[in-house]
C-alpha cells in the first residue's frame, strides 16, 4: 500500500463520510486558488497545516515526505518566473516584479497542495470509490478504477521483484543490459497485468459474476455538524483574507 | 519536474522507492495554474473524456468480461510510467507511457485509463493536482495519445515496418506532451518582456534540453518492450488489433 493511503486507512478521520472531508480539504484548495495570494493564501496554508497536524493527527513526517514532492515542482516551476525575455535589458534579465510573482505561486500552490492533502491523508482511496457511482461517475468507469486501485500494488510488486531478479543476474551493470532488462520489465508486466485480469475473470465467473464489482463500503454518514464548522472555517478564512488584503498589501 | 537522477541502476527496494520514481514524471502541480486557467483545461478536456467513458461503458456493457482487462490496462499504465528511463544523455527519468498506451488501447480509452492514473497520482502520490487534473489530461491522456497513435496509423499506412512505427508513436507522444504542458504554462504566465511567446520560449528551453534526448529513450524502450510482447504475447495483441490475425489482409482498425 502506498504511504498516503495507508496513513488515511489509520487516520483518525477514516470513519468519517468522504463528503465531509472533501468540503473541508477541497473547500481549502479552492481558497488557495481562488483568493489573493498575500494574504489569502498565506492564511489557508496555516489553517491547513493547523488542521492537518492537528485535529486530523497526520504524522508531521509522513506529511513532508508527501509535501516535498509537489513543493520541489513549485520551485521549480516559479524559477522562470524571475527572468524576463527581451526588453530594455537584455535579451535575458531579471524580470521587475520576478520575485512578487514567483513568492505569490508558490505560497498558492504550497497551500492549494495542503488542502488535497488534508483529504488523501484521511479518505481511502477504497471509501471513496465506490461513492463516485452516487455522485454521477457512471458504474463501469467506477469498477474499471476500482480493478486499476487493486490490482496497480500487485503489478508494482511484481515489477519490484523482477527488478531485483535482473539485478541479481547483472542486468544492470551495462547500458547495454539495462536496456534489455527493462524491455523486459515493460512487457513482463503487461503479461502479468493480462495473465491476472484472465484469472480473476474465471475466479469471479465461478462466483456468479454478472459484470457489476460489488464492494463492501464502511457505513458513514454525513455530519452536519462538521460540514457546518468546515464552510464557517472557509467563510472566516474569507472575510480575514479579504480584510486584511488592503492593509497587508 | 524536470528529470535528474543519477541512480546506478540498482532495483528498488520497495513499493515506495518504485513510485518515488513516477513522481518525476512532469505534471502540473496542485493549484499552479490560475483558477481561469484551470478551468479552461478542464473544459477542453471533457469532450474527449466523455467520448472515451462512452465508448468505455458500451465496451464493458457489451463484454462484462472487459472490466477486468481495462482494470488491468489502467494498471500496467500506471506501473509502465514507473519504470526508470536511462536517457541517452546519461541522466534518468521515467516514460509517459502514453504511446504505447494508445498504441494498445487506442486514443479514447486511453483518455479514460489516463483521467483515472492521474488522479490516483493526486491523491496517493500527491503528484499532479486535482484543480490541474483537466490541464494534466489533456496533455498526457489526449494530446500525447492521439498524436502517437496518428503517427503510428499514417506509419502504419505507409507500409512501414511496425517497430519503425512504434518507435515514432511513443517519441512524438511523449514530444508532444511536453510541448502542451510548455503552452499550458505559458499561457498562464506570460513573460513580462515579450509576452506569451517570450514565455514559451522559456518552459519550452528548459523541458527541450532534457526532453528531446528522454523522448527518444522511451521511443527505443517501448520498442524493446513491443518486441518482446510480439514473441510472448500475440494473442493479446491480435485481440488488441495491434497484430493481424491469421489470414487476416487488413489490419484491425479501432471502432
Amino acid at each position: 500500500m502506498l504511504p498516503i493511503d495507508a496513513a488515511a486507512h489509520g487516520s483518525r478521520w477514516r470513519r468519517r463520510h468522504p463528503l465531509d472531508k472533501a468540503v473541508l480539504g477541497l473547500g481549502l484548495t479552492v481558497l488557495a486558488i481562488s483568493l489573493p495570494p498575500w494574504p489569502g493564501a498565506a492564511l489557508v496554508l496555516a489553517a491547513a497545516l493547523t488542521v492537518l497536524l492537528g485535529p486530523a493527527g497526520v504524522p508531521g513526517r509522513r506529511l513532508w515526505r508527501a509535501y516535498r514532492v509537489p513543493l520541489g515542482f513549485c520551485v521549480t516551476g516559479a524559477l522562470p518566473l524571475l527572468v524576463q525575455v527581451g526588453g530594455p535589458d537584455g535579451f535575458l534579465a531579471a524580470a521587475p516584479d520576478g520575485p512578487v510573482r514567483a513568492g505569490e505561486l508558490l505560497l498558492r500552490t504550497s497551500a492549494a497542495s495542503l488542502g488535497v492533502l488534508l483529504f488523501a491523508f484521511t479518505t481511502p482511496m477504497s471509501d471513496l470509490l465506490p461513492r463516485l457511482v452516487r455522485a454521477g461517475v457512471p458504474a463501469p468507469v467506477v469498477d474499471v478504477a476500482l480493478v486499476t486501485y487493486r490490482m496497480s500494488f500487485l503489478l508494482l510488486d511484481s515489477v519490484r521483484r523482477v527488478r531485483e531478479a535482473q539485478a541479481a543476474r547483472l542486468g544492470h551493470t551495462t547500458r547495454a543490459a539495462t536496456w534489455r532488462s527493462l524491455g523486459g520489465l515493460g512487457a513482463t508486466a503487461f503479461v502479468r497485468a493480462f495473465d491476472r485480469a484472465a484469472r480473476l475473470q474465471t475466479g469471479l465467473a465461478g462466483r456468479g459474476y454478472d459484470g457489476t464489482l460489488r464492494v463492501l463500503v464502511p457505513p458513514a454518514r454525513v455530519s452536519v455538524p462538521f460540514t457546518a464548522a468546515s464552510l464557517a472555517l472557509l467563510a472566516a478564512l474569507t472575510a480575514l483574507a479579504l480584510t486584511l488584503e488592503g492593509p497587508l498589501s | 519536474m524536470v528529470p535528474v537522477s543519477q541512480e546506478t541502476g540498482q532495483g528498488a527496494s520497495t513499493i515506495h522507492e518504485v513510485l518515488e520514481r513516477v513522481r518525476r514524471v512532469m505534471h502540473i502541480a496542485e493549484g499552479f495554474l490560475p483558477p481561469a486557467h484551470a478551468i479552461a483545461w478542464g473544459v477542453a478536456s471533457a469532450p474527449f473524456v466523455v467520448h472515451g467513458v462512452r465508448s468505455l461503458t458500451r465496451e464493458v456493457r457489451e463484454h462484462p468480461e472487459s472490466t477486468l482487462l481495462l482494470g488491468a490496462s489502467g494498471a500496467f499504465t500506471f506501473v509502465l510510467s514507473a519504470l526508470k528511463l536511462p536517457s541517452v544523455t546519461g541522466s534518468c527519468s521515467h516514460p509517459t507511457g502514453t504511446g504505447l498506451g494508445a498504441i494498445l488501447f487506442r486514443p479514447p480509452i486511453m483518455a479514460v485509463l489516463g483521467t483515472i492514473t492521474l488522479l490516483f497520482q493526486a491523491l496517493l502520490l500527491a503528484h499532479g493536482g486535482l484543480t490541474t487534473l483537466g490541464a494534466n489530461v489533456f496533455s498526457m491522456a489526449i494530446v500525447g495519445p492521439w498524436a502517437g497513435y496518428g503517427v503510428y496509423r499514417v506509419l502504419r499506412r505507409g507500409q512501414a515496418p511496425l517497430m519503425v512505427a512504434v518507435f515514432f508513436a511513443a517519441f512524438v507522444a511523449d514530444l508532444s506532451t511536453y510541448c502542451v504542458t510548455s503552452v499550458q504554462l505559458a499561457l498562464a504566465f506570460p513573460d513580462p518582456g515579450s509576452g506569451f511567446l517570450g514565455a514559451l520560449g522559456k518552459f519550452g528551453s528548459i523541458f527541450a534540453v532534457t526532453q528531446i534526448p528522454l523522448a527518444v529513450s522511451e521511443g527505443l524502450l517501448t520498442v524493446l518492450v513491443m518486441r518482446l510482447l510480439v514473441k510472448s504475447s500475440r494473442g493479446e495483441l491480435t485481440r488488441l488489433g495491434v497484430l493481424l490475425s491469421k489470414g487476416t489482409k487488413q489490419e484491425a482498425m479501432a471502432p
